[in-house]
């Protein structure tokens, strides 16, 4: 209900603000005059935004490390909050990371945020109902075991007949669910709000193996010994894009140059290598 | 009185026989998985025939039959995505791809998921029922325990018991879940699915309900506890005295003078806690497992369809209405003295 | 069990405090077997506080009770000084039956189970042996036909009439009976003054709080008269009823006979 009022003052201001958010956009443009010698900042004028300078993120905070809370507890940190703010900060935005539930994260965009960055995986599915900036990382799904569990997994059909932790609702989830229904291979699917509860059910012995996204997976490889990954499925990567509202196509122009510019600069190799280590690549 | 009392009670049988003998009929009217299935197209057909030869399977089958109505679908994952629905009704199959029917499809197959039929006993509204059955059972021996150690005239076991029901009372009982499923064998170094044999494949599932059911149980016996206590105060001091004069423990008093009369004063809390288990039972999302609710959520964000909540609800109701009415049969069983 | 005792319930020096209140200031009493008393006097006396301390549903601050001669409970300041072991105390207390002024039968029982728990689960006797003689008893209270009721489906009188069974049931040798018809119907009090009037007449020794004035005065071997927690006159029902010699008795037998 609440969700619905949203939407509805949002689509207002937004049918009778077109003007001010021009003029918004005028001012913005003024503002960044100055620096335009050095590096000048992208053009958002046409960029539909929920507030001045802002740029607001829905993210689900909690699936390290691609964004997790810092010691403090309320400071966003992660591999999505390093690209999404460098993003930003091309738009001449400020960033603002709305932590939201990962169920109905998407029927957020465009309510009670601008875009999604949390590490989301372009799917067909998915892009009928919203549109992606250019992916900005690859991913591949991964068999993740104890360290001393002498298992060998050579492909998802190895699984067959075990207890696999994932994230509810992730492609993890859609990938081995597909494997279950198909009758491809016979496995207990144990799914979890929390990336976190997995990796702790596969340590306390719960269940035979997690399978997650390999970036996540690396992050946590790097930062346990208790764990080791025995397969990454190659043949079907993913791409991670920034999710944003299907008529809003001219934010994702705006943040597709952003997001080239980066690479150009190298900036996006460089916060892979110091969120996933360079052995990960 | 007794007769219109009787006329009341044949009325309700003949409706209940009259229907349960049209919903008979209607399932045997239904067409069969056989029937549904032959509908396929038949480029369906040609990867279905291709999975049988492959290692990685393309088509899922979905096959719900709910008594009276089923429901199949075919549908394939990949880049090239096809899907057929049929629902068979009263003898004919129907194409369930859009319209009314689409609807209806969705309503059978969301209803079979939520229920959990072809699940184990620890999904959908199987998980609810015993769940929440077990807890309130548990919960209120425990707390028949707890309450008598809280009136107790030991210190000890009067403080103690007071203690525990703050403890439990005092904190979420999301966070008495995680504490049981993840950081008690975290710390003593077991697993909760070890409780079953290796080879069974549910172990797993197993192992989380018991931890839920652990956590239910501990919780609802400290609130339990004061339902009990308070059931066993309102019984009139005269009951102690006559037992007492007459020669009977402390024990004896208890067991077949105090408590049976205070049961019928605590049912209808007991009642009340049972609604409240039945809602909580959806904290189990927490440790893996599906609950009406949770299934219900899920099957709103993998699928969109905000229709999902129309059968929860009536799954719900007709729980709640069963076990109230079995709540007051349990009442009237015990106040037939009065 | 010896028969070879002098009194069958005996107090000295009983006392009790609730608080800073003095209910009972040092009452002696001695009762032989066979011997019926009535306690009579305003409420407030300590009648039936005296009459509950003697079965320990109340607990003395001070004196001694002495149960067929043996020294059964003795307290001084709130302090047990010294007492009978537990178990031969418990045996004891099985000798005293008590009838209530409420009755306090057990509801959720019907009256057949009501005679016959006591003896089933205390005494652990054979339940058939119980439920013959729970019969015979309920026939001598008149409501033998009333065996498979509830409580709640008998009026005042029965009730106390299946509490006098109930509490026989457990072959006491002394009834204590404290204010048995106070709680009735005027109409309902004589069929339960009858049942205690045969009663008596059976040889059976009781003690009486009660206000029927004429009940005691026909059924009494001796008549305590208390007032403020004591024993102000004691003698033969003749004696209390037509010369009584202290002005309180006087004023309370005038006060009682009048209304």
């Amino acid at each position: 209900m609440k969700k619905k009022v949203l939407a509805l003052v949002c689509s207002a201001v937004m049918l009778f603000g077109l003007t001010a958010c021009g003029k918004e956009a005028e001012t913005v443009t003024d503002t960044t005059a100055p620096a335009q010698e050095s590096k000048p900042a992208i053009d958002i004028s046409a960029a539909k935004l929920m507030s001045d300078g802002v740029l607001n993120v829905g993210c689900e905070v909690g699936y390290p490390p691609f964004e997790d809370f810092a010691e403090d507890g309320t400071t966003p940190k992660g591999y999505d909050v390093d690209i999404i703010t460098a993003v930003a900060d091309k738009l001449g935005l400020k960033v603002n990371i709305i932590n939201t539930a990962w169920d109905g994260i998407f029927a957020g965009i465009g309510v009670n945020y601008d875009v999604v960055c949390s590490a989301v995986t372009i799917t067909p599915e998915r892009m009928e109902t919203m549109i992606f900036s250019t992916p900005y990382i690859n991913n591949y799904q991964a068999v993740v075991l104890l360290a001393d569990d002498p298992k060998e997994v050579k492909s998802f059909n190895d699984l067959d007949g075990m207890s696999i932790a994932l994230q509810k609702e992730t492609t993890s989830d859609i990938l081995m669910s597909d494997y279950k229904s198909t009758g491809t291979i016979d496995i207990q699917i144990v799914a979890n709000e929390k990336v976190t509860s997995c990796f702790t059910q596969l340590q306390n012995g719960e269940v035979d193996a997690v399978v997650v996204d390999s970036t996540v997976a690396d992050g946590y490889i790097n930062s346990s010994k208790d764990f080791k990954i025995v397969y990454e499925d190659q043949s079907e990567p993913e791409q991670f894009g920034i999710a944003m509202a299907p008529e809003n196509t001219a934010l994702q122009a705006a943040v597709n140059q952003a997001l080239k510019e980066l690479e150009e600069e190298g900036f996006i190799k460089e916060t892979y290598d110091y969120w996933f280590g360079a052995a990960a690549e | 009185m007794k007769k219109s009392e009787m006329k009341k009670h044949s009325g309700q049988i003949i409706t209940a026989i009259v229907i349960i003998v049209i919903c008979i009929i209607l399932g045997l009217l239904k067409p069969g998985r056989e029937t549904l299935l032959s509908m396929t197209s038949p480029e369906m057909q040609k990867m279905i025939d291709a999975d049988a030869s492959s290692t990685r399977k393309r088509v899922t089958v979905t096959y719900n039959s709910l008594f009276i109505i089923n429901y199949a679908s075919l549908s394939t994952s990949g880049a090239n995505v096809m899907s057929e629905r049929y629902v068979g009704f009263l003898g004919k199959v129907y194409q369930a791809d859009e319209g009314v029917m689409k609807v209806v499809g969705q309503m059978v197959n969301y209803t079979y998921r939520m229920l959990g039929v072809g699940e184990n006993l620890m999904h959908g509204a199987k998980l609810t029922i015993t769940l929440t059955t077990l807890t309130v059972l548990f919960g209120v021996l425990l707390g028949t325990l707890l309450a008598l150690g809280k009136i107790s005239k030991k210190k000890i076991l009067s403080k103690l018991s007071g203690a525990y029901i703050f403890f439990f009372r005092g904190t979420p009982l999301l966070i008495q879940i995680f504490v049981v499923y993840f950081t008690v064998p975290g710390i003593f170094g077991f697993a909760w699915r070890d409780l079953f044999n290796v080879n069974d494949a549910e172990a797993v599932y197993k192992g989380a309900f018991i931890a839920a059911l652990i956590a239910f149980a501990l919780n609802s016996g400290a609130y339990c506890a004061e339902i009990v206590r308070s059931a066993i105060q309102s019984i009139d001091k005269g009951q102690f005295e006559a037992a007492k004069a007459l020669g009977m423990s402390y024990g004896q008093t208890m067991t077949r003078i105090i408590i049976p009369q205070s049961i019928r004063r605590m049912i209808p809390n007991v009642s009340n806690e049972f609604i409240m288990v039945l809602k909580d039972a959806s904290l189990v999302f927490a440790i893996s497992l599906m609950d009406i609710t949770t299934v219900s959520k899920n099957i709103m964000t993998s699928e969109g369809s905000y229709l999902v909540f129309i059968p929860a609800l009536v799954i719900y109701l007709v729980i709640t209405a069963f076990f109230g009415f079995i709540f007051d049969k349990i009442e009237k069983k015990f106040s037939v003295y009065e | 069990m010896s028969d070879q005792y002098e009194y069958i319930l005996k107090t000295e020096h009983v006392s009790k405090r609730f608080g800073t209140l003095e209910v009972l200031k040092d009452i002696n009493l001695s009762v032989k077997k066979g011997e019926v008393i009535c306690i009579i006097g305003p409420s407030g006396a300590g009648k039936s506080t005296f009459l509950r301390s003697l079965n320990q549903l109340e607990k003395i601050t001070s004196g001694k009770i002495f149960i067929r001669d043996e020294l059964f409970l003795h307290r001084e300041n709130d302090h047990t000084v010294d007492k009978l072991p537990r178990e031969k105390q418990q045996e004891l207390l099985l000798e005293m039956g008590m009838v209530f002024q409420r009755f306090n039968l057990f509801p959720h029982k019907t009256v057949l189970q009501n005679v016959c728990e006591a003896p089933i689960i205390v005494k652990k006797e054979k339940k058939e042996d119980v439920e013959k003689r729970a019969k015979e008893l309920l026939d001598r209270v008149g409501l033998s036909e009333k065996a498979d009721e509830y409580p709640s489906r008998l009026s005042g009188g029965q009730q106390q009439r299946v509490a006098i069974a109930r509490a026989l049931a457990m072959n006491p040798e002394i009834m204590l009976f404290d204010e048995p018809t106070s709680a009735l119907d005027p109409e309902l009090v004589g069929d339960v003054l009858k049942v205690m009037k045969e009663l008596a007449e059976s040889g059976m020794t009781m003690l009486c709080v009660t206000h029927e004035m004429g009940f005691a005065r026909e059924v009494a071997d001796r008549v305590l008269f208390m007032a403020d927690g004591i024993i102000a006159e004691e003698g033969t029902p003749e004696e209390i009823f037509t010369s009584p010699k202290a002005e309180r008795t006087k004023n309370f037998l005038n006060a009682v006979l009048e209304a």
